[in-house]
């Protein structure tokens, strides 16, 4: 029992009614059990104790057994874990820096430089991959329901090609959907949330194994040929990330093959580094913008930056854009013409139509403005429909035939639309449009609203911003607009893999060409306002920022992918415009959806009005502590107590029983003691171990990324009184604050050291608390103050 | 577009007949005849860098009055090919905006274009010149207009874009049996059409299969990239006649399966959200409690703060 008192913070698994005890002595204990656990939210800036829900009568059964609530957005998960960013500079690693020489360094300099050019290579090769493939499946499905469709016009029977196109799409999204949602649901989405959470430091469960990367792939090929409304741009940055893990790691734990390279990277601080390369060159592949990659990693992940790891990061990225823009060319039959940098092409915007004027400047703010409004929207709607989803749609089957239904009515839909669509245009010179299909329009003309709908996203992307003046008439897109927003906010947060990009910039450029076409028909003067193309840019612009909320990276990447620095001005405006605006309503889809998961992220900055919180508060005490030199006993029953799961323990001079905190002397992760029970470092077996060779921070390399459970280690009866040394693998000098610290000041070294245990400390260096990410993560400032979050196990 | 073609035509043949200057009075139409070549031979001589950039008007009291040495001079067998070059350069301009609406360039012209292409390329590659200088130089390459080349390759640009060369056979001398076929077809429909011009619903019933032959045999071309400009214009003709003036359009039918089936297909979703609403179970969250400083002084202290 004196163990368990001297756990730090979490208790993960099981029944916790052993933990609590120690907090049910006492009145006040109550009253302040009641108040931070009773499922009220617990209002420190006005002083007031929210209760959602009645829970007074059943407080005592509360304390009794484990409070259970639905699922919001205001809890924290406590399956996530943080990195280890922070090195551990023990002996071994002393040791280990002294051995190698000037010229190891210089060599584990280059490795840096070839895995970075790897990274790119590969992540260029499979950006290539889903393009090839969904282009391939998209073509056969477009033009077997084309012909379909051409044949029932003339002799009757649409509905029998409205059919086959539903259940086409339903077969695609269902393959899909069945490989996320049965073999890797952390596959699921756009993949940006988890790369952001892994950037900002914490550990999501198998987000960049082999496997994700395999149905990451498969998933998007089938959900984007399946015609869901989705793009195959975000999961691309998911993609880049796991290549960069697999890479830099040269094994693959997944396929159990390690390639005996580059085990210098074997831990999470390297490994943290290549994946934000990895993001970079994932974000350069799908939108052939290599800088807009690298500001997506320094936006997104950058609390550690430094010169050259930027610099790495861009080479990945160039290499990437490089490597597609090259097997693309080939592909398409013209090798060495490198034109096509991007997954998504937003094609040219040059020649005098599409310059803009100092005049609209105003007119892009408004619509700035109304992409804010309309992303919000989105965020609302979708954030509403998540919280559905986790509550009702847990099961595979269930999601796999939500997949398939939205699959089937987006088709529905999309066939209506069609259908009832009165616009006709005459066909271009030039022929854009692959799949037009004329209906019944007169012979030589097609149906405008096919080529909205009848395509893949992103080429009614760059229809909409490219097709000529005329070519759609506002009825039209109006009713696009509508239909695809609904679509894409119930597409979003499906088991599926896809992105909300394309999506996002489709249903903005649709309202943005509308937005083009009516101050044309206003103003009527018909040179200025002429070209629809550049609002519909724009509006694409708008909407995206709306949505995701991303400002300097999304900038460029625009810029970049739309190969005009002229339009870099209003596109900004557009962004800062959206993004101040949708703030107002709720925050960005991505860290909504980070919210909605349960994730610890730290944000840039602890939230306002906290300084008055000091570590003491903040911190999880009693914190369990090791003797430098302890008993392997206790260290096995502390280890494997399921009710914890702690993964620092502070090393301590001396505990004793009583309450007198012990002087702090280092830290010790458990995956080092795991190591050092798997070896059998013990004390007693020192003389022995003499013959054998001393262990080096290789074991615990090799060990690295998962290491084994307490469980499969055996310790005999007797080897549970032997003593084990901690002084040489704990880190001697980790970082301590004092009691009194304000959280603003913890929060700063917590973020911009990327710490995973802060200890701290009394006047004495006696160990009185540790405070970890979930500590910090759990206050927020909610509509009345700071608010702490709860802790939930999902 | 056709409209652009036809000023390009037009100011290209203006620009051949100043050029040349063959013909006195710029009018397309009318035809070069031999006996202004003599005036012709006098040209070069007369082919003063200055003189030209002076007007028009006063070209030939200028362009007499002043001569060049012999050796900077252009020789009499560059001049013969020059006035050739000329005569076929107008022939061919003419040609093609005399049959510019309705497109029929490319049957009529083709013979047009091959000659001119000949002497271009004569004057180009020629090798055999007398003398030391060659007519490529002197022709094409001493002043900075390089009128000979800009002419030609602005009509070469016409020619590629109207994609002729797919309507004529391979060695370019006669149109090609494809071409020959869809053009009979082409007639048939057309004399179908003829036929039925009183009664418009007996002409969307008879000549039907007519025109369904022709867009068959037009996407066939189409595919195999087959199609001219002359092609693609008359085709156009015919499905504008088709859809527009007789008014054969598909009548849209079948609504009701249609939104029966839409209906169906929409319905499904309520349906089964509503079932996983009812029937799933809600996913509970179990709440752990964190172990937090045990003293309740913190709590005391945070309330102290703000009471």
């Amino acid at each position: 029992m004196a163990n368990i008192s001297k756990k730090v913070s979490w208790s993960g698994r099981g029944d916790d009614r052993g933990e609590r005890t120690p907090l049910l002595n006492g009145a006040e204990d109550g009253k302040y059990n009641r108040h931070l656990s009773g499922g009220g939210i617990f209002n420190i800036g006005r002083l007031s104790t929210v209760d959602l829900e009645e829970i007074t009568p059943e407080e005592d059964i509360v304390r009794s057994r484990p409070k259970e609530i639905p699922h919001n957005a205001k809890l924290l998960s406590l399956k996530y874990e943080s990195l280890d960013y922070d090195n551990s500079e023990n002996q071994l690693f002393l040791e280990e820096e002294r051995r190698m020489s000037h010229m190891g360094f210089r060599c584990l300099e280059t490795r840096r430089w070839v895995i970075c050019g790897l990274i790119g290579f590969l992540t260029g090769l499979i950006a290539c991959l889903i393009d090839i493939a969904v282009e391939k499946l998209a073509g056969y499905k477009y033009s077997a329901v084309k012909q379909n469709i051409e044949k029932f016009t003339e002799f009757g029977g649409l509905s029998i090609s409205l059919i086959l196109w539903a259940v086409l799409n339903s077969a695609f999204v269902m393959v899909g959907a069945i490989a996320v949602a049965f073999f890797e649901p952390i596959a699921a989405g756009s993949g940006i949330p988890q790369i952001k959470c892994y950037l900002n430091g914490v550990k999501i469960p198998r987000v960049v194994r082999l496997k994700t990367l395999a149905i990451k792939v498969f998933g998007v090929i089938c959900s984007v040929a399946g015609g869901l409304a989705v793009g195959k741009e975000g999961p691309m940055i998911h993609s880049g990330a796991v290549v960069a893990a697999g890479v830099s790691q040269g094994r693959s734990t997944s396929l159990k093959k390690d390639f005996k390279i580059f085990e210098y990277f074997r831990r999470d601080t390297e490994k943290r580094d290549f994946v934000s390369a990895g993001a970079a060159a994932g974000v350069s592949a799908a939108f052939g913008a290599p800088v807009g990659g690298v500001l997506f990693s320094l936006e997104e992940g950058a609390s550690f930056w430094n010169q050259m790891l930027t610099w790495r990061i861009f080479f990945a990225s160039m290499i990437s854009t490089f490597t597609l823009n090259f097997f693309l060319s080939i592909y398409h039959g013209k090798p060495g013409e490198l034109s096509s940098p991007g997954l998504i092409n937003f094609g040219r915007f040059d020649g005098d139509s599409v310059q803009y004027n100092l005049y609209e400047i105003p007119l892009f703010i408004i619509m700035g403005a109304l992409g804010g409004v309309l992303g919000a929207l989105f965020n609302v709607i979708n954030y509403w429909l998540t919280i559905f989803r986790i509550r009702y749609i847990h099961r595979p089957c269930l999601q796999v035939m939500e997949a398939m239904l939205v699959a089937a009515v987006t088709a529905t839909v999309s066939f209506a639309m069609i259908y009832f669509s009165n616009d006709c245009q005459p066909l271009g010179q030039d022929n854009t449009e692959e799949y037009s299909l004329q209906l019944f329009c007169a012979d030589g003309e097609y149906n405008s609203m096919a080529t909205a709908f009848f395509n893949t996203p992103e080429r009614s992307v760059r229809s909409l911003f490219h097709n000529p003046p005329g070519s759609y008439n506002p009825l039209t897109l109006g009713v696009f607009t509508l239909a695809y927003f609904v679509l894409a906010v119930w597409t979003y947060g499906l088991t599926v893999s896809a992105g909300v990009f394309i999506p996002s910039l489709l249903i903005g450029a649709a309202w943005g060409r509308l937005f083009g076409i009516l101050l044309s028909t206003i103003t009527s003067s018909q040179s200025i306002w002429a070209d629809p193309g550049k609002y519909a840019l724009i509006g694409a612009a708008a909407q995206l920022g709306g949505i995701v909320r991303m400002t300097l990276s999304l900038t460029v990447i625009l810029v970049e992918a739309t190969g005009s620095v002229t339009y870099g001005f209003p596109i900004m405006l557009v962004l800062i415009t959206a993004k101040i605006v949708g703030d107002y309503f709720i925050e960005g889809l991505y860290d909504v959806h980070i919210k909605l998961q349960s994730v610890p992220f730290l944000h840039w900055e602890a939230p306002p009005t906290s300084h008055w919180l000091t570590a003491r508060e903040v911190m999880s005490s009693p914190v369990t502590c090791f003797n430098r030199v302890e008993k392997v006993g206790r260290i096995v029953d502390v280890l494997s107590n399921t009710s914890t799961n702690h993964n620092g323990f502070p090393v301590v001079a001396h505990t004793t029983e009583n309450d007198e905190p012990g002087k702090i002397c280092g830290l010790i992760l458990r995956s080092q003691l795991i190591v050092l029970l798997k070896h059998k470092v013990f004390v007693e077996r020192a003389s022995s171990r003499l013959s054998h060779r001393k262990l080096q921070l290789k074991d615990f390399r090799d060990a690295y990324p998962r290491f084994p459970p307490i469980q499969s280690i055996h310790v005999s009866q007797d080897e549970r009184e032997c003593m084990m040394d901690l002084t040489e693998f704990m880190n001697p000098t980790p970082y301590t604050v004092p009691q009194e610290t304000s959280l603003p000041r913890v929060f700063k070294l917590f973020r911009a050291l990327g710490l995973r245990h802060l200890v701290v400390v009394d006047n004495e260096n006696g160990v009185v608390g540790l405070v970890t990410r979930k500590d910090l993560a759990r206050y927020h400032l909610g509509k009345d103050g700071l608010e702490e979050l709860h802790l939930a196990q999902t | 577009m056709e409209l652009l073609t036809r000023l390009t035509f037009v100011s290209a043949c203006l620009f051949a007949e100043w050029a040349v200057t063959f013909i006195a009075v710029a009018n397309c139409s009318s035809s070069p005849s031999e006996m202004n070549g003599d005036s012709a031979l006098k040209l070069p001589s007369a082919d003063i860098p200055v003189a030209q950039k002076s007007t028009l008007g006063s070209f030939y009291s200028l362009s007499l009055s002043s001569t060049f040495p012999e050796d900077l001079e252009v020789n009499e067998y560059c001049t013969e090919l020059l006035r050739i070059y000329g005569q076929r350069y107008v022939t061919f301009a003419n040609c093609l905006v005399t049959y510019a609406r309705p497109v029929r360039v490319c049957q009529n012209c083709y013979t047009g274009f091959n000659s001119l292409e000949d002497i271009y390329k004569n004057i180009s590659f020629d090798k055999s010149a007398p003398g030391n200088v060659s007519c490529h130089d002197s022709l094409m390459r001493s002043d900075r207009l390089m009128l000979l080349y800009t002419l030609f390759i602005k009509l070469d640009e016409i020619w590629t874009s109207a994609e002729c060369k797919q309507c004529l056979n391979e060695d370019q001398d006669a149109l090609s049996n494809d071409t020959l076929y869809f053009m009979a077809t082409l007639n048939q429909s057309l004399s179908c059409f003829e036929q039925y011009q009183r009664n418009h619903t007996e002409l969307c019933k008879d000549c039907k299969t007519s025109y369904k032959r022709l867009n068959e045999v037009y996407g066939r071309m189409e595919k195999n990239q087959m199609l001219c400009i002359d092609l693609e214009d008359a085709m156009n003709m015919t499905q504008h006649l088709w859809s527009k003036n007789f008014r054969c359009l598909l009548p849209r039918e079948e609504t009701v399966p249609v939104i029966a089936v839409s209906s169906f297909m929409l319905f499904l979703p309520i349906i089964f959200y509503l079932s996983s609403f009812l029937h799933s179970e809600q996913k509970k969250r179990k709440l752990i409690h964190p172990k937090r400083v045990k003293s309740s002084s913190s709590l005391m202290n945070i309330q102290d703060k703000f009471s």
